[in-house]
């Protein structure tokens, strides 16, 4: 039994039809290979082309929120060690608000006056609920030693950068369409708790509570804040994540010269070795697609 | 028929009866039509709840209920060797000269396929189902697919779509796998014997409400088409985490006296459901052959349909419309569906499905592939691994070991229990065998 092609003559012999329908083909054997066999597959249809430059450019939000993260492992890491003083924390913490609220009035289209009473309301509702807690935060931890606690957060820190949403803003940005995901949310809730285990180390129930508020202020909101600032402009953008960089290099590298070489190693890989990894990774892509996919919903399921 | 045409055939799935299903359905009609074709079938599947052991079921079949608990949708925990002492003493006992195994995402099917090659039986596979390749889950599933067809003597596929997206999925040949769709019962899905009236045109949705077969898409389109024709009806039977979705379209736009939601139809009431409408709708997303549009149109109604994957191939133009899965797209076509209506004659239409399509056909082309398979040269070990090592840098070596692994284990049990030892059954010939076939026409 040979492939249908080649028995009865090509005058008599009706065309082979891609159906399934009325037994088997005359003719035709069932696993005759027609021309029309993958005809309909598409390849590499929704393939970017991507340029080093704009992969580059764009790798600069992920840097610029691990030196976010960095500067605020330094605060804490200078406030366990007394270095700075609680008061100072207090005047961070207010610096870093009203820096905040200066960019967001600054870069926002329309911002009405509710808005800006309905978040002061807020914050202070906020602070006080924190200012409240904060002895309980103090002695939450008293039993368990410092190594446990400082593993614990460290691996949150991991935990928090790996799940981050670097392409959006933690808390719903004014005008952005979607929700934060459940990664996010998982993400924000690690760096917080983070901050929760540091304060419990720390002399002071005004020390906890400067610590947490200043923590929450900048894992919340300094997401929303660079969205703001990159949505204004993105020129504006780069300049701010380039006097990120080099404001928390030069820290690190007072801090320590390994952590510096590390922390240094890594803004290279984020912005140099993953964008060139990416470009080259790109000619083995082979996206297959044709009529056996599941096809696509073109209207949005509200549940 | 001589002695020496006759196969001795194991369908091996995780998916038969009290299961429901278009591979369930398949390999029951398959089985009963091979056995009148006097060939010696037995199916082999996993205990469903306390049914577990073996069954006579009608003309002859037999089916184990291997006890092997099912850990997730019917499909029974992957162990790649768990299974081999089991598959092994049935395939002595029943003195199987082949094996067919059913569906890819079936693990007592991909495991019976492994052992039977190691065992050096010829193996039959039938694909049921299309797989896309972007996500993570169809990416693990083709490279299982791989290795199972690595080895295979010969594949089935239910239509021309799912030929292309197995062979692209497994790297096979594509002259090693077959075409072959399934049937329908027309027997048992007759239309009514009177003619509907025209006043009020009902339309029939039979699936599972879930995301896959497109129930959003009825939420869209139900409204739609209500507020056109104000004659329409419909009716839908089946249940499903979207049921939910559809009830409270329902209450949004007023339409409880137009829409009955049934719920889950037993198979048995299907026809009866059926042939209380005159138009048959289907929404999938995606689907290999879909069978539900075989008994529709046997029971004479016309069909509106979705263009996705194999349904295109499955009916004569003039007995399907077929829409874009858009909402829009969907409800013209059920406009065009309407305003044909008139010229479909449901018995013309029953007494077409009965030309096209019947399950004889079917087993009498599976005989040719068995045929086909047993023919293939036998091959030793060491020309199977090469086939391989071919399927992945890593992937192929990984491979290579399992099957190494099982050929030793398989030795060992020969060792611990030799071919001599374990008992084989007795051909039983029905004698009623005659008189049943008229079911399958």
């Amino acid at each position: 039994m040979e492939t249908g092609r080649t028995d009865s003559p090509a005058s008599s012999q009706p065309k082979w039809r891609k159906v399934a329908y009325g037994g088997m083909q005359p003719g035709f054997d069932d696993n005759h290979i027609d021309e029309s066999f993958l005809a309909e597959m598409v390849m590499n249809a929704n393939v970017v082309k991507r340029s080093m430059l704009k992969v580059m450019l764009d790798s600069v939000s992920i840097s610029q929120y691990l030196c976010v993260v960095a500067l605020v492992v330094l605060v804490w890491t200078y406030t366990l060690q007394s270095i700075i003083s609680e008061n100072l924390l207090l005047l961070l913490d207010v610096i870093v608000l009203g820096l905040g609220f200066l960019v967001l009035v600054s870069t926002a289209e329309t911002l009405s006056f509710s808005l800006l009473l309905n978040y002061f309301l807020k914050i202070s509702f906020f602070i006080t609920a924190l200012y409240v807690l904060s002895p309980i935060y103090h002695t939450l931890t008293r039993s368990i030693s410092s190594d446990s606690i400082i593993a614990l957060t460290a691996s949150l820190i991991v935990l928090h950068l790996f799940l981050h949403n670097y392409s959006g803003s933690t808390v719903k940005a004014l005008g952005a369409l979607e929700n934060p995901s459940f990664t996010s949310n998982i993400s924000l809730n690690a760096s917080i708790v983070a901050s929760l285990l540091i304060a419990s180390r720390l002399p002071s129930r005004l020390h906890v509570f400067a610590i947490v508020f200043f923590s929450v202020q900048v894992f919340l909101f300094v997401p929303l804040v660079t969205y703001c600032i990159k949505k204004y402009s993105f020129r504006l953008h780069i300049f701010v994540s380039f006097v990120l960089m080099m404001v928390t290099l030069t820290f690190v590298y007072r801090l320590h010269t390994l952590l510096f070489v590390l922390f240094f190693g890594v803004l290279v890989f984020v912005n140099l070795v993953c964008p060139y990894w990416l470009i080259r990774i790109q000619e083995y892509k082979f996206e297959i697609n044709g009529p056996w996919d599941e096809a696509k919903l073109c209207f949005d399921i509200t549940e | 028929m001589s002695n020496q045409r006759r196969h001795r055939i194991l369908m091996v799935s995780d998916f038969y009866y009290p299961n429901f299903g278009g591979v369930e359905n398949h390999i029951y009609y398959l089985s009963q039509c091979l056995l009148t074709l006097g060939h010696k079938v037995v199916v082999m599947t996993h205990a469903y709840g306390n049914r577990s052991g073996v069954r006579h079921v009608t003309g002859g079949l037999k089916v184990y209920y291997v006890p092997w608990v099912p850990f997730i949708m019917q499909n029974t925990f992957p162990t790649l060797y768990g299974t081999l002492p089991i598959i092994r003493t049935i395939l002595v006992r029943e003195k199987i000269s082949l094996v067919h195994g059913h569906q890819a995402f079936s693990t007592l099917c991909n495991e019976a396929l492994m052992h039977a090659r190691t065992m050096g039986y010829k193996v039959v596979f039938t694909d049921h189902s299309l797989y896309g390749f972007a996500d993570v889950g169809s990416i693990h599933m083709n490279k299982v697919l791989q290795f199972t067809l690595a080895d295979v003597s010969q594949a089935i596929c239910v239509s021309h779509t799912s030929k292309e997206n197995t062979v692209l999925r497994s790297g096979l040949p594509p002259e090693k796998v077959f075409v072959i769709p399934n049937a329908v019962d027309t027997a048992m899905f007759k239309p009514a014997a009177e003619r509907l009236s025209s006043d009020e045109i009902i339309i029939v949705v039979i699936s599972r409400l879930v995301y896959r077969k497109g129930a959003d898409l009825l939420v869209e389109v139900i409204p739609g088409v209500c507020r056109l024709f104000p004659n329409v009806r419909f009716i839908i039977g089946g249940d499903g985490p979207k049921r939910v979705r559809l009830e409270e379209m329902r209450e949004k736009h007023s339409l409880q006296d137009r829409v009955d939601m049934l719920g889950a139809v037993p198979h048995a009431k299907v026809q009866s459901v059926l042939i209380s409408g005159h138009i048959f709708l289907n929404s999938s997303l995606t689907e290999a052959f879909c069978i539900a549009i075989l008994e529709a149109a046997s029971c004479g109604l016309l069909t509106v349909s979705t263009r996705v994957g194999g349904v295109p191939e499955v009916l004569p133009d003039d007995m399907i419309v077929l829409a874009e899965p858009d909402p829009d797209d969907m409800v013209q076509a059920i406009a065009k569906a309407i305003q044909i209506l008139p010229q479909i004659d449901p018995q013309n239409m029953h007494l077409r499905m009965k030309k096209l399509y019947s399950w004889h056909d079917v087993a009498k082309r599976t005989e040719i592939v068995y045929d086909r398979a047993l023919k293939c040269s036998d091959q030793n070990l060491l020309e199977r691994l090469s086939r391989y090592l071919t399927c992945g840098s890593w992937a192929g070596k990984l491979f290579c070991l399992v099957m190494i692994i099982d050929y030793l284990l398989w030795h060992l049990l020969q060792l611990w229990k030799p071919d001599a030892h374990i008992e084989e059954v007795p051909d039983i010939t029905y004698g009623q065998q005659e008189e049943r076939p008229s079911n399958f026409d």
